[in-house]
């Protein structure tokens, strides 16, 4: 579990390609971005579909769910928010429902509530939401949900 | 080979000392590096005509030296970037010559990175105060995921665990460029290390320690270019530009992320372009500059750019092979990692120097060309320096290089 990460010291500023992104997560949805016209899903909401061109976007909503492709451990904290919360971990999460027959997928960044012993590539994840102290701004976070086979841990 | 395969040559190149702090201006030190490099060229200000530079927006402009320095311009143009620019403007630079935009053409760039705007965005003092997450940030800032070491951190991880690879082999690159360091004067850190000293250095960001990472300092570096048949007039043995790229992209560039391998990084998509355009292979580079922010970028990039197959790199610098007088040196100022920090411009600087046979080392004769190539008396010159690869690094998704060959060997 990170210490406590102080909101107040980062402003989140939503734009033309993100607001609506930002609105789910209030909603504790955790959204890609979706071509309305051939289905490609993508992260973070660049504006046009990078596979037929198409800037017809909607969105769809993950199931928030994933695995772990890989992370790091900040011991040295460069924000002031952080500088309560090290040692944390970000993980890299590659998304469930985001994959696409030519292989095209989904991964994510994401601060983990668990600590550096209990991750391990290869584990899955789930998302949590938490509400931040500041303006509205809800902030989606994960946590290990199970086991599996075939994990790999850092060993220093 | 390329069209314009060494028709153009570095025929300058000066810096001012890594200071921790300068407490001086960009436009101070940039002055400076650039009156050093036209010294070092045998040329005058009014012989300079064109110019072009690369900042974070923490810099001084073109037309802020060449009023200093009382030039008048041709073409100036000053462009937003960090690692992998300095390769990528030498190509610009190229094209700008052989267009006659302008004859001859200085590259700079300026930097407080240490006292400054810090690279990862911290203080001077330590961590930031409160700041935006904007654009793409917005995705990486909220969840404590913003410093190059963080970023290229999650690459390094998921290598370690794809290849079996262990810090060990990182730690090899820190102890070769320092060791190279060592032998360079100008260089900040000068105290050789061992493997184990990288092993018990506190860490930064798992899976990277203190000795994986580079230095941050303020320093202005400069480069001249001009055509081959000016530079034959000039006080330096020219040194030939045979290839290069600019800034080349692997799929996905905005996002490394969602790439099937992370860690399957842009020097991969440029390597034919430069070599094919050098007309030679690696076999045929006796020095490299392989650009290290940290020991991971150095070490991804010698398969990127096919110096030892997919997931070798870890065997490959084993055993000093990275060291003078071994099979490719790397990084022979020292590097970011132990000489100074200037957003590769300083790498390209050394292996002109190397090619010049000119190092600027304790030898009492580097200047006319006469080593010794006695490491214990602090000569860092490789014997028979004749061809350079500059291997530059932007992110995973963003590279740029440029091979050299000199004729004073």
């Amino acid at each position: 579990m990170p210490g406590p990460i102080d909101y107040s010291k980062i402003t989140i500023t939503p734009d033309f390609d993100t607001a609506e992104w930002w609105m789910g997560t209030k909603e504790h949805k955790y959204l890609a971005r979706q071509c309305k016209d051939c289905g490609h899903k993508w992260f973070p909401p660049f504006p046009a579909c990078n596979k037929c061109n198409s800037m017809e976007l909607g969105w769809f909503e993950t199931a928030g769910t994933g695995v772990l492709h890989s992370y790091i451990v900040v011991t040295q904290p460069i924000l002031g928010a952080f500088v309560e919360a090290v040692p944390y971990v970000v993980g890299l999460i590659e998304l469930d429902d985001c994959h696409e027959a030519d292989g095209s997928l989904v991964r994510v960044g994401g601060v983990m509530l668990d600590d550096e012993e209990d991750v391990a590539i290869g584990l899955p994840v789930t998302v949590e939401f938490e509400q931040t102290n500041e303006a509205n701004i809800v902030v989606p976070r994960w946590r290990i949900s199970g086991t599996a086979e075939n994990t790999w841990k850092f060993r220093e | 080979m390329g069209a314009l395969t060494d028709k153009y040559c570095i025929v300058g190149v000066g810096e001012t000392p890594h200071m921790r702090p300068s407490n001086r201006t960009t436009l101070s030190m940039a002055c400076e590096a650039v009156k050093k490099a036209l010294a070092d060229a045998g040329l005058e200000p009014r012989d300079i005509d064109g110019m072009t530079s690369y900042q974070a927006g923490d810099s001084t402009t073109s037309n802020h030296i060449a009023t200093s320095l009382g030039m008048q311009l041709n073409y100036s143009v000053d462009i937003l970037g960090g690692g992998s620019s300095t390769e990528a403007l030498i190509g610009n630079t190229i094209g700008l010559l052989e267009a006659g935009y302008c004859k001859t053409m200085v590259i700079f760039r300026s930097m407080n990175g240490r006292s400054g705007r810090r690279m990862g965005g911290q203080a001077p003092s330590g961590p930031v105060p409160p700041t935006r997450a904007a654009e793409d940030n917005q995705f990486m800032m909220p969840w404590g995921w913003t410093s190059p070491a963080q970023r290229f951190g999650m690459s390094a991880m998921r290598y370690l665990r794809d290849t079996g690879t262990t810090t060990r082999s990182l730690a090899e690159i820190a102890v070769a460029h320092r060791y190279h360091a060592s032998l360079n004067p100008k260089a900040v850190m000068r105290h050789p290390i061992t493997i184990e000293d990288h092993q018990n250095s506190r860490w930064v960001v798992k899976p990277l320690r203190l000795l994986d990472c580079c230095l941050e300092t303020d320093v202005s570096a400069c480069l001249i270019i001009t055509a081959r048949e000016r530079a034959y007039d000039l006080r330096q043995p020219p040194v030939f530009i045979m290839g290069g790229t600019g800034r080349t992209m692997s799929p996905n560039a905005a996002w490394n992320y969602s790439r099937p391998e992370i860690h399957y990084v842009a020097g991969n998509y440029g390597r034919n372009r430069l070599f094919g355009m050098a007309g030679i292979s690696q076999k045929d580079v006796n020095l490299i500059s392989c650009y290290d922010a940290f020991t991971f970028t150095t070490l991804i990039q010698l398969e990127a750019y096919g110096f030892c197959g997919k997931g070798e790199a870890g065997e490959f610098v084993k055993g000093g092979r990275l060291q003078i007088d071994h099979e490719l040196p790397s990084n022979l100022s020292g590097g970011h990692l132990s000489e100074g920090y200037t957003h590769g411009v300083s790498m390209v600087i050394e292996n002109v120097r190397q090619l010049r046979h000119r190092a600027d080392d304790a030898c009492p004769g580097w200047a006319e060309g006469k080593h010794s190539y006695d490491r214990q008396s602090s000569c860092r010159q490789v014997k028979d320096a004749r061809i350079a690869a500059c291997l530059g690094w932007g992110t995973e998704t963003m590279s740029s290089s440029a091979i050299l060959r000199g004729i004073a060997a």
